[in-house]
């Protein structure tokens, strides 16, 4: 028996799978867009917007201009890639060999699998049908070759099956364009006057290379089975996770341990071999009466080192109640990342946050505090103080931008500043005592103001004059007025202590 | 207790500064200070604004700069006296010159030389190192400059509230001592009030592309670069109150106002010791001498003597020189010209011959254009050939240097949408909102923050974000954005201009320009003459030298017969496709009711329909009172005076300003700031005003209240569309002899408006077709007979015949045509010849596509079977050897049919000689009861009917409150429809998509002009789909495929994709004017 191909053709693939998450689209006409030389030029569009007469390649403002109701979203680059290798992961279960055809198509070798689902028709349909059910407009094609499937798919019927030679004059009869041309060489070819398949398959060879190229050739000799047409199959990524069954249910400490070690063992070669380090790590142990007991561990960057994941655990291991027994257990990582190999160095002398020794640390303690109770702090471009700084969400986050040294600022900054008690001479002279906490403080030196208006576009208000003061005793304060001092309502805060 | 601001940037420090040079000028007077300047960063751009603001609010204006400088600390430059501005001039010129157009370059060493009589203050680094000093790079700089520059430094001091204050203080004093610099305060103001942070703010987003949220530091961390109280300033100073007595200090050095510059004549213009009046007086007579050989009408002797009295007395005679001098340029090298303006309706203009249109005709006072107390220079525009105008310029760059003659810069202002987008960007808008906001609001004003619309548009009225935006927006209009050039005013003097502005590359090759517009130059009072280029002049060059090639005919815009009744009676008939100004819609369906029959009728026809008379009702009333249905009649006696010419209706727009000024009591001047005004945004409140100003006054004496808001409104249309007497007078002009070549030489116009093409309302089928109409004989495309432009051959009839050129093939280059031609020694005979003389596949391709082979015998898709072939060439030894195709297996191709043929002509050229492609569906159309547009006339008003046709053009004037007018083609001839804004509404989409349009409704026949009142559209495109392709074939796929539905429906895209290739760009859009 010859090769059996089937090719699925989706007409509206993105605007379907926008649908898909927003159902209330699909009644309204709304189309995807994107930049094009400074112009908004439409991606895609869905059946309503089509059946407006809305196309692919119009400018986005000619198409609103005629039908103003328009709904557009940005388009997202590569979402055809992504969609369709998840589309042809899914087909996996109708035959080994799925490959993608972008922009729009998915193609099945599918020798010797349609008998399973008793015979072509059923064996389309189901696939069909299924992807139809979950939103998309589809055709469908099946043919002794990609090229007449994917032929048939666009421009047959909705279903269509080319069983052998018998039925090659339906695809002779196709357009040009089915042959999978480029667009210059279909105008060209419609300009002559060769509108169908057959009109170029009755020529010379000859005549058509010296006018066509190869292409044209190879694209018709692929079709008509004359020439292999080879097909990359898609490979799906197996999720990071093992699992561990026990012959006998495990109730001991050390049991635990051992089969945590084993499971680490296998999950970090893994991951080492591809490049990979986890963030985020489960591990789960079935009793025997059906409870589930599992402890986590996060780290602040990503590792593959067992040692390292294996301390990180040792410590709630504990917590684990074995009860009658655990038949199995498994360890699953929902957070993985690229490990970046670093250049390995003879004297390790890195400090600070280049040094892996201190980041192991860093994720011991962590786990054993839980976590908000170490904290990485990063400058931030804002002049509002309260806004200065945030905390880092890793440990490994770049600077965005430098620690400011130009201007004065505390190494303490209150989260909020307290109102204080002061005595300072009008207009705008600087605070001479205050008090603080009940203790009254003398000011002897003083540097201001600083005046640090309210960042307008985040919130109203007035606006604070900082001074930095140092009293008696030598230590110094950060205070602010609150409003000009011409206003009445102005008010004294202190906001951060220097060191 | 005074002081004078000494350090500002205004809005023409480009995104830097956030107020208009007159809002700080005017601040700065309310706040009593003794004086203030304006130093925009390396420009002069906005001083004279702010000189015309303070001398109107009586503070003194200073005019400076601040330099920034390469290789060193930024310096403010204050002139003392002319020379020293001069040599500021100089230096910003030769900042300009050194690099590309918007920026200026200049080190330490140019300012040097160019210090004397000029002060400056050095600008210290705004905050300290971390040593709290100055760096010593810094330091050395000042020593450098103490040296050069000694006591006519200072140092700026000034108080920032950065919270190291006191400490730069006392450092600058150190320095001060240290190189007995004298510090002098200054407050660095950016705006006139904090207010104005926000604006500034987002202002900086914009000019480093970034959004206020991430922003960060460049943004500035308070408010306190405003104007302030001068009590304030005395009080931030109170520890140096020297450096505040020194502003007084300085103000008083610097005594120079921009008033000293006086303008000088360029001497070339006087060279034989007469003075200018003398040779003006002596060059008109002998000219009106030669204009009317040696007989000269008496009442034209009157008006001379009586303009050249008016000239002495302005001293204008400079100014009718300089013009006179590059009419005589145009003239010697045969460039057609035509001046227009206030001036150029005068005998001494038209003796001179600087304009044809002969004054005799009509009659326009002199005095009445150019006015004496305004004292403003006269206005003389000359339109040149556009092809040629640049022989001109660089006529008048060559002659004067480009040192002393440059072109008036346009400041172009932020408009609505563009400053929406800007801010919203800014302000961290999505690009989706920023898109939606720009195109859902129009029309400046409250209605911005109108809640309904935006909650229409899908915003929140509430959202304090977009009210933000709106806010911020409404202050951004108005902003200078860039200088652009001017489109010709040129500027000429004596001197070297750069003493007097400072000069500027243009973006174009060759062309100096200056940093000020218009209205600086005006207030100023140095006269500019505007060097245009105008299409129509071309084509009207070029239909005379075809007239003199094959009639032998010598034309000038002189010569032509005047007063032609066979050209009105053709006009009359709106047959004027292609005509200058009285071609478009509008204009040919008022043709036949206004029935132009003298040469004053075209002036009024030009100036009718304009938005000025349209948007203040005007045409009816005049079109009544001249067919004699309404009583002409006139609202007062002063002003029949006004307005007898138009028969009681004011149509022009000094009949209008004249009206402001005697019947509602403005004087000229305010009349002019009123029309003025009208063409800004900004003065928002000034329009108001002066709307107020004008109804009361009409009303006081003694006019109705709606005849004073028709007034008003007519201003308003005039503000930016204005139309003088005068300029239609000259355009009329054109207007006649464009209609004249039509009128009696109809080959020769055709051949003319398709070489000078892109020019005008029609597309070349219209052209060709209506060239068809008046029997020319039009031959296609060839590449034996063609060239790059189209052009006549043998006389066939009355007419020669048209044969077209390569030009109108689309895509095609004129180095390859002009290589064809070359080679064309004789008759070709294959396509491999072509080859031969190294012509590339694409251009044979291109030409194949044209049809352009037939007379060697070949259709295009025989050409291109061969042309397609031809890459495939002998090489090596074989190089050069006769290449046989018919050594080739033949092979047939199918025969393509004729609406195939127009369908590829449509594709290749945008027109057919074949055929017009609505003809071939003519069958179908006939089936749906469908009338041919020539058939429409012979019906009654009206009638229910159905026309279709392609669709050639679509308006939406916005003058006439949302009715679209669409105007169609098909093979009979063009229909004008009518479609209301409900109706457009519900077929908006079949309106603007259809190549072909179906449109359903009542005729109205009005006299000669037919409309067509639409109620239904229908897009019948479809049916040009089918013309591509030959029926058989179609069937065959039809009957062959399995399918039972038919295939287009199921298979919505891609299933025609090559088709649909084809299709999708051969019929033009049509055009759309909204």
């Amino acid at each position: 028996m010859g090769k059996r191909f089937a090719t699925i053709w989706f007409h509206y693939l993105k605007t379907d799978w926008f649908c898909r998450y927003r159902p209330e689209l699909l009644r309204l006409p709304f189309v995807l867009t994107a930049p094009d030389h400074g112009r908004m030029i439409i991606t895609a569009v869905n059946p309503c917007a089509y059946h407006q007469g809305i196309v692919v390649g119009m400018v986005l403002a000619d198409a609103r201009a005629v039908v103003p109701s328009l709904k557009y979203f940005d388009d997202i680059p590569g979402l055809p890639q992504k969609l369709l290798t998840s589309i042809a992961k899914w087909c996996i279960r109708f035959s080994p060999i799925v490959t993608i055809d972008l922009p729009d198509g998915i193609i099945i070798d599918a020798t010797g699998c349609a008998h399973l689902w008793n015979g072509e028709g059923s064996y389309l349909d189901s696939i069909a049908g299924r992807l139809i059910q979950i939103g998309y407009h589809v055709n469908a094609a099946m043919a002794d070759t990609p090229g007449k499937a994917w032929a048939m798919a666009h421009f047959g019927e909705q279903r269509s099956i080319i069983n052998s030679d018998e039925e090659l004059t339906a695809f002779l009869f196709l357009p040009v364009a089915a042959l999978r041309l480029e667009v210059e060489t279909v105008i060209r070819l419609n300009k002559l006057g060769l509108r169908q398949i057959r009109d170029i398959l009755s020529m010379p060879r000859s005549v058509l290379r010296r006018r066509f190229g190869n292409h044209l050739l190879m694209r018709l000799d692929q079709s008509l089975g004359q020439q292999e047409e080879i097909i990359q199959p898609v490979q799906p990524v197996e999720p990071y996770s093992e699992r561990l069954p026990c012959l006998e249910p495990i109730v001991t400490a050390t049991g635990i341990e051992i089969a945590l070690k084993k499971l680490l063992e296998v999950l970090c070669k893994r991951l080492q071999q591809e490049g990979k380090g986890i963030r985020k790590l489960i591990f789960k142990g079935y009793r025997v009466d059906g409870n589930i007991q599992a402890i986590d561990i996060g780290t602040n960057s990503a590792s593959s080192n067992a040692d390292h994941l294996f301390k990180l655990f040792e410590i709630k291991i504990s917590s684990i109640e074995p009860a009658l027994g655990i038949e199995l257990f498994t360890l699953d990582a929902p957070k993985v990342e690229d490990i970046h190999a670093t250049q390995e160095k003879f004297w390790n002398k890195a400090c600070g946050l280049e040094n892996p020794g201190l980041i192991k640390l860093l994720d011991r303690v962590s786990n054993k505090m839980g976590d908000n109770k170490i904290h990485r702090f990063l400058p931030v471009e804002h002049h509002w103080p309260e806004r200065s700084v945030k905390i880092a969400a890793s440990i490994n986050e770049k600077l965005t931008t430098q620690w400011r040294t130009d201007r004065q600022r505390p190494i303490y900054l209150l989260q909020h500043p307290e109102p204080i008690k002061v005595t300072a001479p009008i207009p705008d002279y600087p605070p001479m005592l205050f008090r603080y906490q009940n203790k009254l403080h003398k000011v002897k030196k003083v540097d201001g103001p600083e005046r640090i208006e309210r960042e307008w576009w985040i919130e109203e208000g007035q606006h604070r004059d900082y001074y930095a003061v140092e009293d008696e005793e030598g230590i110094r304060y950060w205070l602010f007025r609150s409003g000009h001092y011409s206003d009445k309502n102005y008010e004294w805060f202190i906001h951060g202590f220097f060191a | 207790m005074s002081y004078a601001e000494l350090q500002v940037t205004s809005n023409f420090s480009f995104l830097r500064g956030a107020s208009h040079p007159e809002e700080l000028v005017e601040e700065a007077a309310a706040y009593n200070y003794s004086a203030i300047a304006i130093t925009d960063r390396n420009s002069l751009a906005g001083v004279v604004r702010a000189h015309v603001a303070a001398k109107a609010k009586g503070i003194k204006f200073i005019t400076a700069c601040c330099l920034d400088l390469i290789d060193g600390a930024s310096l403010l430059a204050y002139p003392t006296d002319k020379t020293a501005y001069g040599q500021l001039c100089s230096l910003l010129t030769k900042g300009n010159f050194r690099t590309e157009k918007g920026k200026c370059d200049l080190y330490k060493a140019d300012v040097y030389e160019a210090r004397k009589g000029i002060k400056f203050i050095i600008i210290p680094p705004p905050s300290l190192n971390p040593d709290l000093d100055f760096d010593p790079a810094f330091k050395k700089n000042i020593e450098e400059y103490q040296e050069v520059f000694s006591k006519d430094l200072y140092m700026a001091i000034t108080r920032s509230y950065q919270g190291d204050d006191q400490k730069r203080f006392f450092r600058l004093s150190q320095l001060a001592n240290r190189f007995n610099i004298p510090l002098i305060a200054t407050n660095d103001v950016h705006y006139h009030h904090p207010a104005r942070r926000q604006l500034q703010d987002v202002l900086t987003c914009i000019r480093e592309k970034c959004t206020i949220h991430n922003a960060g530091f460049l943004l500035h961390k308070n408010a306190e670069r405003y104007l302030k109280s001068v009590d304030e300033m005395f009080r931030l100073f109170r520890h140096y109150p020297d450096a505040i007595k020194r502003t007084q200090e300085l103000s008083e050095a610097c005594q120079f106002t921009l008033d000293n510059l006086n303008y000088t004549t360029p001497g070339e213009l006087a060279d034989d010791g007469k003075t200018l009046q003398q040779k003006l007086t002596a060059i008109t007579w002998q000219c009106a001498k030669e204009k009317y050989e040696g007989n000269i009408p008496g009442k034209i002797i009157a008006n001379i003597n009586h303009e050249l009295r008016f000239i002495e007395q302005m001293n204008y005679a400079y100014f009718f020189l300089q013009v006179y001098d590059f009419v005589c340029f145009a003239r010697q090298q045969n460039i057609l010209f035509q001046g227009r303006g206030s001036a150029a309706n005068s005998s001494v203009c038209y003796c001179l011959g600087i304009t044809s249109v002969n004054p005799e005709k009509f009659e326009l006072l002199f005095e009445r254009f150019i006015s004496a107390e305004r004292h403003e220079p006269p206005d003389i525009d000359v339109d040149f050939e556009h092809e040629r105008r640049e022989e001109v310029m660089q006529y008048i760059f060559n002659k004067y240097g480009r040192h002393r003659a440059a072109i008036v810069a346009t400041v172009t202002q932020q408009h609505q949408k563009g400053s929406m987008r800007d801010v919203a960007k800014a302000m961290g808008l999505s690009l989706d909102a920023v898109n939606r906001l720009s195109a859902s609001i129009s029309g400046f004003g409250d209605e911005w923050f109108d809640k309904e619309k935006l909650t229409e548009n899908g915003f929140n009225a509430n959202d304090k974000l977009l009210r933000r935006v709106l806010e911020l927006t409404a202050q951004y209009i108005g902003f200078p954005r860039q200088l652009g050039q001017h489109t010709g005013g040129f500027v000429i003097t004596q001197e070297n201009l750069s003493g007097i502005c400072p000069i500027l590359n243009a973006r174009m090759e060759n062309r100096t320009c200056i940093e000020w517009n218009k209205d600086d130059i005006d207030a100023l009072g140095f006269p500019k003459v505007d060097v245009l280029a105008l299409g129509m002049l071309t084509c009207i060059r070029k239909a005379f030298e075809l007239a003199k090639q094959h009639y032998g005919l010598d034309l000038t815009l002189d010569n032509v017969p005047h007063d032609d009744p066979a050209v009105y009676e053709m006009i009359c008939h709106a047959d004027t496709i292609g005509v200058f100004q009285i071609e478009s819609r509008a204009q040919q369906a008022m043709l036949p009711r206004l029935k132009p029959k003298t040469f004053y009728d075209l002036v009024i026809e030009v100036a009718i329909v304009r938005p000025g008379p349209i948007q203040g009702d005007m045409v009816h009333p005049y079109l009544k009172r001249r067919n004699g249905e309404e009583l002409v009649e006139y609202p007062s006696k002063e002003l029949e005076e006004i307005l007898k010419r138009t028969l009681g209706v004011p149509l022009f727009q000094e009949q209008a300003m004249k009206i402001a000024i005697v019947a509602a009591g403005f004087t000229p001047t305010e009349a002019d700031a009123l029309r003025k005004s009208m063409a800004t945004f900004k003065a928002q409140g000034l329009i108001s005003k002066f709307e107020q100003k004008l109804i009361t006054g009409m009303i006081k004496n003694g006019y109705s209240e709606e005849y004073a808001h028709r007034v008003f409104r007519q201003l308003e249309g005039f503000g930016s569309y204005g139309f003088p007497e005068s300029h239609a007078a000259s355009f009329a002009h054109l207007v006649y002899i464009s209609a004249w070549i039509k009128c009696h030489y109809p080959d020769i116009f055709a051949c003319a408006l398709l070489n000078s093409q892109p020019m005008g309302f029609y597309q070349p089928a219209q052209i060709v077709a209506d060239a068809r109409n008046h029997t020319v004989d039009l031959r296609p495309i060839d590449i034996n007979y063609s060239a790059w432009d189209s052009l006549l051959e043998e006389k066939v009839n009355k007419y020669h015949a048209l044969r077209l050129g390569f030009r109108q093939i689309k895509g095609i280059s004129k180095e390859d045509i002009e290589q064809l031609i070359l080679h064309r020694k004789e008759f070709f005979t294959s396509i491999q010849q072509l080859r031969d003389i190294g012509l590339s596949k694409t251009t044979l391709e291109t030409l194949a596509d044209a049809d352009a082979f037939r007379s060697i015998g070949l259709d295009r898709r025989q050409a291109l079977w061969q042309v397609s072939a031809s890459h495939d060439q002998p090489t090596g030894i074989f190089r050069g050897q006769q290449f046989n195709i018919e050594d080739e297996k033949k092979v047939s191709l199918p025969e393509m049919i004729l609406s195939e043929h127009v369908v590829h002509d449509y594709a290749s050229t945008s027109l057919s000689l074949k055929a017009h492609p609505v003809s071939f569906i003519r069958e179908k159309l006939k089936l749906l009861h469908i009338t041919s547009a020539a058939e429409l006339s012979h019906l009654h008003d009206g009638d229910l009917i159905k026309v279709s046709g392609l669709v050639l053009v679509r308006q939406r004037p916005g003058t006439a409150k949302g009715i679209c007018f669409i105007t169609i083609e098909d093979e009979t001839g063009s229909a004008n429809l009518v479609v209301f804004p409900n109706i457009f509404q519900k077929f908006r989409k079949e309106i603007l998509q259809s190549r072909l349009l179906m449109a359903e409704g009542k005729l109205q026949i009005e006299g000669e002009v037919v409309h067509v009142i639409v109620s239904t559209c229908y897009d019948l495109s479809k049916l040009l789909h089918h013309l591509a392709v030959s029926k058989e074939k179609e069937l065959s796929l039809l009957t062959l495929s399995r399918a039972d539905q038919t295939p287009s429906a199921i298979y919505p895209h891609q299933k025609s994709q090559g088709q649909k290739i084809i299709q999708k760009e051969i019929f033009p859009k049509g055009r759309n004017f909204r």
